[in-house]
């Protein structure tokens, strides 16, 4: 489908120079399955209505004439402002007014909205906004970083900048199933792979595939809930530990939804009773070192929250077991073992490794869940 | 009258913008309430309690002093069916509903209801 928007008189010349920008990631905070259908793509041609430059995701609306002459509007999502002005993309880049020829992915329902893969000012032909590449992984291998005694650092060294960016997988799957084929939100390519995922018991399959029937839709994540469990070192907009020695513990500062943070302590505590928890979205998690890798036993957690991409269900009873180590440098190993007897029908294992962004700091993303209501159309 | 109307206006605002929220562990735990009876005139109410804990489904009606125990509920995952009997001082009560949109967390039950040698219907919501 193609629609061919009304010409439009150009109002300036500013914008000749292309700017071409990565934007660090397609996900939202709602999982853009559940949105936009990466099947169809679209073109769209219009004049620039309005610029709504606001978290967690920018748009620009266009009006676009189709072949019976009829003008729709469009919202046209660019992706997360904090991120694209840090690679140069400003709110002034574009004006009311201008044309652009958009390419990009429209939603599953009758919005007239689409993802844009990439904005280019007609007149010019040149690009204002291609959608991004994931980052390649980092080429060297250097020593992984210590302290004076020689424990693992899993932050930065002295002096240096950098935290802990992509993961390696989309979606936390049992180790022996590890070629699974899902998107990037964790939709299962086929759904008859979902015994593959994990040992689900009959009720947690039923909503596991429920929820992947119906795209994700109801992912807590889309509301700004905070991604407890697994889930958070697979966030896009990564994660840092800021490893407090003198008091025991390790902050897990999260990049992405709500920006949250979570303690693990280190300081020799026992972990406490599950019965008597307070039950929360990270759990309540004490830690300690096995050589070179720190292990993290966690309980206490709330239903209110998938821990993985994907929506793997779980419930109170959820007990993870993270062991979390640095072969090298630019390479964070993460693997986690769920135990969950009511919901899977026995212990089970994954993991991934999450590449170092080196040299940067956290990226910004505030989940405010107002680019809902922008587009409500 | 301003000043006393702004923060009414915005206690609405922030309670319409309350995020739905989405279903939560195993569909049938939690606590529901609703009504059970042989026609709108001559309703129930109800307050039942289940708890999934692995291996079974178990439930409280009405929990308290007249609780009634309800020692196991069935669910047919593939059609989201909920079937329990449990004894009480008014006769047995047999139940069999559907669960209506197991991604909401204010989700339903409903079917039909018999107790002795009444019958009707039932719903009851999760709390």
């Amino acid at each position: 489908m193609q629609y061919v928007g009304t010409a439009f008189r150009r109002t300036g010349t500013l914008i000749l120079a292309a700017i071409v920008i990565a934007v660090a990631t397609l996900h939202g905070q709602r999982p853009a399955s559940a949105t936009y259908d990466s099947e169809r793509q679209i073109r769209l041609e219009g004049s620039i209505t309005r610029i709504d430059w606001v978290n967690p995701r920018a748009f620009v609306f266009i009006d676009v004439r189709d072949a019976s002459g009829t003008v729709a509007n469009w919202a046209i999502d660019i992706g997360n402002p904090i991120e694209l002005e840090r690679r140069q993309w400003k709110r002034s880049s574009v004006r009311i007014g201008d044309v652009v020829v958009v390419q990009g992915t429209p939603t599953r329902g009758p919005a007239r909205q689409a993802l844009a893969r990439s904005v280019m000012l007609k007149t010019s032909r040149k690009p204002l906004f291609t959608a991004p590449v994931p980052r390649a992984a980092a080429a060297r291998r250097a020593p992984t970083p210590r302290w004076p005694d020689g424990q693992v650092r899993l932050g930065p060294p002295p002096g240096q900048k950098g935290y802990w960016g992509p993961a390696s997988a989309k979606a936390l799957v049992e180790s022996s199933a590890a070629s699974v084929r899902m998107n990037d939100d964790g939709l299962l390519a086929d759904l008859s792979d979902a015994d593959r995922i994990a040992p689900f018991q009959p009720w947690s399959k039923a909503v596991y595939l429920h929820r992947q029937r119906t795209l994700l839709k109801d992912d807590p994540i889309a509301h700004c809930m905070p991604p407890g469990g697994p889930r958070q070192f697979m966030s896009p907009n990564g994660f840092q530990f800021v490893e407090q020695r003198e008091v025991g513990r390790v902050l897990v500062l999260l990049g992405g939804g709500n920006r949250n943070w979570r303690v693990i302590y280190t300081d020799g505590r026992p972990q406490g009773q599950a019965a008597e928890a307070v039950l929360t979205f990270y759990g309540t998690s004490v830690g300690r070192w096995e050589k070179d890798a720190l292990v993290v036993d966690s309980i206490g957690y709330n239903e209110r929250f998938w821990f993985s991409n994907g929506g793997l269900p779980h419930t109170e009873a959820l007990h993870l077991t993270e062991r979390f180590s640095r072969p090298d440098f630019d390479t964070l190993k993460y693997e986690v073992t769920v135990d969950d007897p009511r919901t899977y029908t026995r212990p089970w294992k994954g993991g991934w490794d999450v590449q170092w962004v080196p040299g940067e700091e956290i990226e910004e993303y505030f989940c405010e869940e107002n680019a809902e209501a922008t587009f409500v159309r | 009258m301003r000043s006393a109307a702004l923060p009414l206006i915005c206690a609405l605002v922030v309670l319409s913008a309350r995020a739905p929220l989405a279903q939560e562990g195993h569909p049938l735990s939690g606590t529901w309430s609703g009504d059970w009876g042989a026609g709108p005139a001559k309703r129930t109410h109800v307050t039942m309690v289940m708890v999934w804990d692995g291996t079974s489904i178990t439930g409280t009606i009405n929990p308290g002093p007249d609780a009634i125990v309800v020692p196991a509920i069935a669910l047919d995952v593939t059609t989201w069916t909920v079937r329990f009997e449990a004894d009480a001082k008014d006769g047995r009560i047999a139940v069999e509903g559907r669960i209506d949109d197991i991604a909401a967390t204010h989700r339903t039950i409903a079917g039909s209801w018999r107790q002795g040698s009444a019958k009707g219907d039932f719903k009851l919501t999760r709390d």
